[in-house]
């Protein structure tokens, strides 16, 4: 059993009940209105922006600044022209060459040294109603698995405290308000945490909203309980969370499988995949079937167009990076200690393959987004662990790798960065795990390891002095 | 794929590691924050001094003890969103930029 479960039933969160604008007032422009509707300021650039092929935020914004204009004065209770002024302001900062906004500030709720961002506009004067213009971050429901209920009734009330304006579900995973003032902060946070059920997110030096996949609540390739241990780490870390003392940010993301819906891989310090160390599980009947156009390849996605009779040849064995498959006299065999678990072959057919049964998770490490030095990818650290409940191995590597990270790492510098300044070798070795060639993309072109003298049989002589006179320094 | 990995030894300890000396810890945070010519300070930061003047301090009591002069008011948290820092209360940081 997990440590932590929900201590009370879920609340049911019914809109009707906890709405707070009436269906007039949420459609209270026409189409003609908004589309003869000005801001008060001019954004020629903004506008330009409105003109390509894709939706735009200028457009969106619009559309918020006009519902604005037409709700009466007690229906918000921050200024009616945030939106205009944000707006305005962006078009100065085009003008300009550079942001107006001022970075950081001390803005939080009581207790808590993330979720909230302080933004302050360094044009006051002329943009009085975004002067604060703070963001918040609500942590978002495992899978993000929320209905249009709990939505609505989040929406209603930032339009009612803040400025309405949104984006969800971004890189951190978070639902992310934007734009509102310090008086409304404790109340935003009230209610949230107690009429929605829904605590703040992370933000700054600590550990960031952890996110994982749809996992076994829905998906078949999930190897292992993706919400569990999203949520069990989410509470057993909350100081973590919630009071920053990392030397920079932190994030956890987990993938069910190596498909990685939520892309772990790319966009967390610390990356969970599901994976198997056993065979992929094959049923020769349903591979026949596919053959025969009994089942539709890829459970029918792609399938917008005729791609012809399904090849099992072409479209799986041949694309199988490690080509490790084989489909002889109507058996398919797969070389399972060569299989790279890209997924594809199963993807494909999902009724006659299936991740094998002895399963858990594999952890990279490092992943970053191009701050210092570039984008960086996670790399494979952990190549098999179990991950069952309550998870105590998994929290002993999480922790063991805080540790070095918050012991050697410089103010600002994220745990792929520190990877990198000390090597792969040193890092394995402070983390007492032995070097393995899932670890590096291709092992044969990249001999990562130097050898050290007792990890020989026999050891080895060398005479420096002796080599120096043939290979100058 | 099937490594067999070695037992994992360090982690959970983290949690499970005495309190120090709190009041001298807090002490230490405060004498640092009220001399430094700066106003906000990183964890490592105020980590590095409070362990020069109390050597035994763990990281863990260092933080424990910023989060208590962050919950009497003592300190305050400084965020820009992506990084944090801690300052003193009422000193130099601007709390209200207007
Ligand atoms: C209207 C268009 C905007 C878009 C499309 C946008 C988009 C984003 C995205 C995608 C993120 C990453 C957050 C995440 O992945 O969850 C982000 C972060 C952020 N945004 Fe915006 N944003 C917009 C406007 C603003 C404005 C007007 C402000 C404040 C004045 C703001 C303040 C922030 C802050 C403070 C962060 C976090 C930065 C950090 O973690 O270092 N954004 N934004
Ligand atoms: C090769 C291209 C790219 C790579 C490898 C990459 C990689 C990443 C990674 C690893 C992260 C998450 C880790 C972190 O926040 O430190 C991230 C976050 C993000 N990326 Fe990218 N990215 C790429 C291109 C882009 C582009 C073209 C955009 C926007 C036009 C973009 C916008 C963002 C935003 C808004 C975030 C969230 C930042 C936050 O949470 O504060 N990325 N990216
Ligand atoms: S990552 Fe894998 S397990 Fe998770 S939802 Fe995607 S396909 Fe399913
Ligand atoms: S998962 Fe990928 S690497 Fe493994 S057998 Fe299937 S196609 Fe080949």
């Amino acid at each position: 059993m997990a440590l932590f479960e929900p201590k009370n039933e879920q609340k049911e969160i019914k809109y009707a009940e906890m709405r707070i604008y009436s269906d007039e007032e949420l459609n209270n422009y026409t189409e003609e209105e908004l589309k003869n509707f000005k801001i008060k300021h001019d954004i020629p650039d903004l506008e330009e922006l409105e003109k390509g092929p894709w939706p735009s935020f200028v457009s969106d914004a619009k559309q918020g600044a006009l519902h604005r204009r037409k709700l009466a004065d007690d229906r918000m209770l921050i200024d009616r022209d945030v939106i205009e002024d944000m707006l305005g302001q962006l078009q100065v900062s085009f003008d300009d060459g550079e942001t107006h906004w001022k970075h950081g500030g001390i803005v939080g709720v009581f207790g808590y040294g993330g979720g909230v961002i302080g933004r302050y506009s360094d044009l006051p004067e002329k943009y009085p109603s975004i002067a604060h213009f703070h963001t918040v971050r609500v942590n978002q429901p495992a899978s993000k698995f929320y209905n249009s209920d709990f939505l609505r009734t989040v929406c209603d009330m930032w339009e009612y405290r803040g400025s309405g304006m949104m984006n969800l579900h971004g890189s951190t995973g978070d639902l992310v308000l934007l734009g509102t003032t310090t008086e409304q902060l404790e109340p935003i946070f009230f209610e949230l945490t107690h009429e929605l059920g829904q605590d703040i997110g992370g933000s700054g030096s600590n550990l960031r909203t952890p996110s994982c996949c749809i996992g076994k609540a829905r998906c078949e390739f999930a190897c292992y309980d993706t919400q569990d241990l999203c949520y069990e780490l989410t509470q057993y870390y909350q100081d973590e969370l919630h009071r920053p003392a990392f030397p920079y940010k932190f994030k956890f993301k987990f993938d069910g499988c190596p498909n990685g819906c939520v892309a772990s891989i790319a966009r967390s310090d610390m990356s969970f995949i599901g994976t198997w160390r056993d065979d992929i599980r094959i049923d020769q009947d349903a591979v026949k079937g596919y053959i025969a156009g009994d089942f539709i390849p890829n459970a029918g996605a792609h399938a917008g167009r005729d791609w012809g009779k399904f090849d099992l040849q072409k479209e799986v064995l041949d694309l199988c990076p490690s080509k490790c498959m084989k489909y002889e006299d109507g058996v398919l065999t797969i070389d399972n200690a060569e299989c790279v678990r890209c997924m594809h072959c199963i993807n494909t057919m999902p009724r006659a393959l299936k991740p094998g049964t002895d399963t858990g998770v594999s952890i990279l490490l490092g992943a970053k987004a191009p701050i210092l030095e570039g984008a960086q990818m996670a790399t494979l650290i952990v190549p098999f662990m179990k991950a069952e409940a309550p998870y105590d191995n998994i929290k002993e590597f999480i922790e063991k790798v805080w540790e070095f990270w918050m012991e050697e790492g410089k103010n600002r510098e994220r745990l792929g960065e520190l990877m990198q300044r000390f090597g792969l070798p040193k890092f394995l070795e402070i983390m007492e795990l032995p070097p393995a060639p899932h670890m590096v993309k291709t092992p044969r072109e990249n001999p990562y390891v130097l050898w050290k003298e007792e990890d020989v049989p026999g050891g080895w002589t060398r005479d420096i002095k002796e080599y120096r006179t043939r290979h100058k320094r | 794929m099937g490594t067999d990995l070695p037992a994992i030894s360090a982690g959970l300890s983290l949690y499970l590691k005495g309190d120090a000396n709190m009041d001298e810890i807090k002490k230490a945070i405060v004498e640092f924050a009220e001399s430094s010519k700066k106003t906000k300070f990183y964890f490592k930061d105020i980590e590095k001094a409070v362990q020069k003047v109390v050597p035994d301090a763990k990281m863990r009591d260092i933080k424990k003890a910023c989060t208590a002069l962050i919950n009497d008011g003592t300190l305050i948290y400084f965020s820009t969103g992506s990084s944090t820092m801690y300052g003193l209360k009422g000193r130099g940081m601007t709390e209200d930029p207007e």
